[in-house]
């Protein structure tokens, strides 16, 4: 088992035991998420053993991916905006992207332009998130906040993974110890990603906890 | 050359993630520091708002007690006397002289109704600092009333402008009690036999001038002990709705104050 699906797994967890029962159907979603992305990363790791190609599988993720953060950032942001218009413009574009992609080279090759274009608009919403809450008049105790730790996680991730992706053709050859560099950067973004995730689904039970006593 | 370009991407991949992972660090740093002061400022916040609620309890109790105080002297000093008067000339009514008993009742009728005129406008005193429902300009007019009745001053009253529809009774009773400071210092120190009072509504703001024709005061050679409660009062007062105190006196040529304070 790899580190990235130790994590994944523990955070899946973690998220089965905290969110099942949450009233906020997105948060509950994470769960969904968390467990395809479990079963991915499983399948992902099969597929390049056996037939050294599991790009196919990554480019279906990515929907899913984008499609479920989305959602996340959707109600996250809907506290202070609404967030409707700029979630479903950046599902549009990723979108004509993506179809792009798989026209340019096929499904069997990973859609680089459209993971990095999904990358900087997940950036853009946390940044644009941050503003929203250094702008709320209203204190939040932000080392409980729940949305806070789980866009730290992404914003993490995603800023992060920022230069594999601009490199990603590059890459390939770039190996250490008998493993591809990204398999590296990719496990040390990971970590800090589900670390991250884990804590807020932790925040959000814990709120849930106290709201209720 | 070859192994020398990958080592070359590997170090330039490694520092840019490293660079893209500084930047969100710093970023979440910075709002988590940004948070802890913004719990500061809203915590000064709310001292402050106790503070002013604090002082507007403070004036308005200072005003009621200032209204008890008028009440007080006006009962001893005119309505008791009246009645004393009336009560003596009537004791010493003598039935046997009709002639002089008919003046002396009435003298004592006389009396009496000066007596329940005098009690009309202490009922009007006594709505004094609710007045300021009404409006503040309503509220100076009775004030004006009280300190004319004494027949040492002569009182200007010029009311500028048209008072806005939406008022801020906080700011009312703040201006109203800094007023009745200034008239309870030109009584006790001043000498003065004429006050002009000006009221005037502004576009953005309520503007109170007074002057009198008394014996002023050096303002700028006074030493600070000496300012008095009543003159750090009126500042503290203005400034805790954002407003500000001007004083312009000199010896022998009387004291003109101006309180501007912001409004609505």
């Amino acid at each position: 088992m790899s580190v990235v699906i130790f994590f994944e797994l523990i955070c899946f967890i973690i998220a089965f035991i905290t969110l099942i029962k949450d009233a906020n159907f997105v948060w509950r979603s994470m769960v969904v998420f968390l467990l395809i992305t479990c079963i991915t990363e499983i399948t992902g790791r099969w597929l390049r053993i056996a037939y050294h190609n599991n790009q196919w599988l990554y480019n279906i993720f990515m929907v899913i991916e984008a499609g479920f953060t989305s959602l996340m950032f959707g109600s996250i942001l809907s506290r202070y905006i609404n967030s409707k218009p700029i979630i479903l413009s950046g599902l549009a574009l990723l979108l004509l992207l993506y179809a792009h992609d798989v026209f340019e080279h096929g499904f069997l090759i990973y859609n680089d332009l459209t993971a990095t274009v999904m990358s900087v608009i997940f950036v853009l919403y946390s940044f644009y998130y941050y503003f929203l809450l250094i702008n709320d008049e209203q204190y939040i105790d932000l080392k409980r906040s729940p949305p806070f730790w789980w866009v730290a996680g992404t914003l993490f991730f995603h800023f992060g993974s920022t230069a594999v992706n601009l490199f990603f053709t590059s890459l390939p050859h770039v190996k250490i110890a008998g493993h591809n560099i990204t398999y590296f950067i990719f496990t040390a973004l990971s970590i800090i990603l589900y670390s991250c995730w884990s804590y807020s689904f932790i925040c959000k039970k814990w709120l849930r906890t106290i709201s209720k006593t | 050359m070859q192994k020398m370009a990958t080592n070359n991407i590997q170090n330039l991949i490694l520092a840019a993630t490293l660079i893209f992972l500084l930047a969100p660090l710093s970023v979440i740093l910075y709002i988590l520091v940004y948070n802890r002061r913004k719990i500061k400022h809203i915590e000064e916040k709310a001292q402050m708002k106790l503070a002013f609620d604090a002082e507007i309890v403070k004036t308005q109790l200072e005003v009621q007690e200032q209204t008890m105080q008028n009440i007080g002297a006006d009962l001893h000093d005119n309505i008791g006397q009246l009645l004393s008067l009336s009560s003596l000339t009537l004791s010493s009514i003598e039935l046997d002289d009709p002639e002089k008993a008919r003046q002396k009742i009435e003298a004592s009728i006389d009396l009496t109704g000066r007596s329940i005129k005098e009690m009309r406008l202490l009922g009007k005193l006594l709505q004094g600092d609710q007045l300021l429902g009404v409006g503040l300009s309503e509220a100076i007019c009775h004030e004006i009333t009280w300190i004319e009745k004494s027949g040492k001053y002569q009182v200007n009253y010029v009311h500028e402008g048209e008072m806005p529809a939406n008022t801020n009774l906080d700011k009312d009773l703040i201006l109203f009690r800094i007023l009745q400071e200034i008239i309870n210092n030109i009584i006790k120190h001043s000498f003065a036999t004429r006050i002009n009072i000006k009221l005037a509504w502004k576009a953005q703001n309520v503007e109170l001038h007074i002057d009198d024709n008394g014996v002023g005061f050096n303002a700028d050679s006074l030493p600070a002990a000496q300012m008095g409660m009543g003159l750090q009062n009126m500042n503290k007062r203005a400034g805790i709705v954002g407003g500000q105190v001007f004083i312009k006196s000199q010896q022998n040529e009387g004291t003109q104050i101006s309180v501007i304070i912001p409004y609505p």
